[in-house]
């Protein structure tokens, strides 16, 4: 049998919103991630951050064009990955954001 | 089995104009020629004295270091003809050295600055004599070379002791480091430390950048540490002496040491610090467990060791049962 705690999904998206990922983005981010039962982290380049730290988000200096690696460990990693790697794409519902 | 992702650790590549832009605090330098090879390599991060190498013994020769010339050189080039110094230098500069020093009160030999134009080696004037220069160099290629990672943790200073605090998100790392603030200690950086290897065993943590003075508190937002507590709560970087790992009481698979006996490390860029595994659990002050865990190490780092002087009363308690 799986053992649910250690589910694991990941996916690599691209930062498509103009200002890449400041304070706004970043707490949309942490906030839908947190609401699931799933560690989640965030890769650039090699450097891995908590995706429900909104301060450790913002220091990877992401910005528009970035691709990023998502994996989450859990319960619920994959609806978790389903929902960030959705609002990434539409660029965080940002409406400033969308051109 | 899930792995959970860790950021790599780096060895950061160092050029001239590194070590240019952060000598600044430190010694002063000036740059006299060769402004093209900023973007040299400093291979080795070492400061070098050519010695041998100028009278032609070029075996072994450390090219990738930061050369210095000190007193001995100087003199022995002063002594030489402008057309033979010339051609040591030519065959100096060949070599691919990423910049060359002149420290104290020694004169640059104007005839070689077009040479190193021409290599592309960088030549500074530096105030300090050679043996401060090449020490405080030393200081600052070795800052700037170490390996470095960024975790994700948080970091304080309490009571002098540099405690790594790691955990799940969630666990309580911020509101400990909060409630730490609040009873005077300091804090280094909040959910994500860089961690730099200092010398072979000692790991100096610091916040990045941008978060610097930042903390993130659920419920209450992003908070300025130094401008709702003052500067003296606080503290650029820190040397990490013990890490707190705060677990949630239903994940421990393993019964954690009841008695502070057991030697538990955590291992970061090859560096082991001791680590004390806490529970976290309704009721439990995470602030008043964290500051005694600070404590208890400061005690144990001074050679004092609780429970093995609980131990040895026992013992006693023992034979002396035993005599009666």
């Amino acid at each position: 049998m799986e053992d649910l705690a250690t589910r694991r999904a990941e996916r690599k998206v691209c930062l498509l919103n103009k200002y890449g990922l400041h304070i706004r983005p970043a707490s949309l981010f942490t906030k839908v991630a947190s609401r699931y039962n799933a560690d989640v982290y965030v890769e650039k380049e090699g450097t891995v951050v908590s995706g429900k730290s909104i301060l450790a988000l913002m220091t990877l200096g992401a910005a528009c064009g970035t691709e990023l690696l998502i994996t989450a460990i859990g319960e619920q990693s994959i609806e978790a990955i389903d929902e960030l790697s959705g609002l990434v794409s539409r660029k965080f519902d940002i409406p400033e954001e969308q051109e | 089995m899930s792995e959970i992702p860790q950021s790599r650790a780096t060895v950061p590549v160092i050029t001239v104009k590194d070590f240019m832009d952060n000598a600044a605090g430190r010694f002063d330098l000036e740059l006299i020629a060769g402004r093209a090879g900023l973007g040299n390599i400093v291979g080795e991060p070492m400061v070098h004295r050519p010695g041998l190498a100028l009278s032609g013994f070029y075996d072994h020769f450390a090219a990738s270091r930061i050369q210095v010339l000190g007193m001995a050189e100087y003199t022995f080039l002063q002594a030489m003809s402008e057309e033979k110094r010339c051609a040591c230098f030519e065959t100096l500069f060949a070599c691919k050295v990423p910049c060359i020093v002149f420290p104290g009160k020694m004169e640059i030999f104007h005839s070689m600055l077009e040479i190193a134009e021409r290599h592309h080696v960088v030549v500074f004037k530096a105030r300090d004599l050679s043996r401060d220069f090449m020490m405080s160099a030393m200081i600052l290629l070795e800052e700037l070379a170490s390996p470095r990672c960024r975790i994700h943790a948080t970091m304080m200073d309490i009571s002098g002791i540099g405690v790594l605090i790691e955990g799940k998100s969630g666990v309580g790392k911020s509101e400990t480091a909060l409630g730490l603030i609040k009873r005077g200690h300091a804090l280094v950086a909040d959910d994500l430390t860089c961690v730099r290897r200092h010398g072979i065993n000692h790991l100096i943590a610091t916040a990045t950048e941008v978060e610097r003075d930042f903390m993130e508190i659920r419920g209450i937002g992003i908070l300025n540490v130094r401008q709702i507590f003052g500067v003296g709560a606080v503290r650029r970087e820190k040397q990490i002496d013990l890490v707190i790992t705060l677990t949630q009481q239903s994940e421990m698979e393993h019964s954690f040491d009841r008695t502070g006996s057991a030697l538990l490390t955590r291992e970061f860029i090859g560096v082991q610090i001791p680590q004390r595994i806490v529970p976290v659990a309704p009721g439990r002050s995470l602030v008043n467990l964290a500051e005694t865990a600070a404590q208890d190490q400061k005690l144990r780092l001074s050679g004092y060791v609780a429970v093995e002087e609980l131990g040895k009363r026992v013992v006693e308690l023992h034979s002396t049962e035993e005599n009666c």
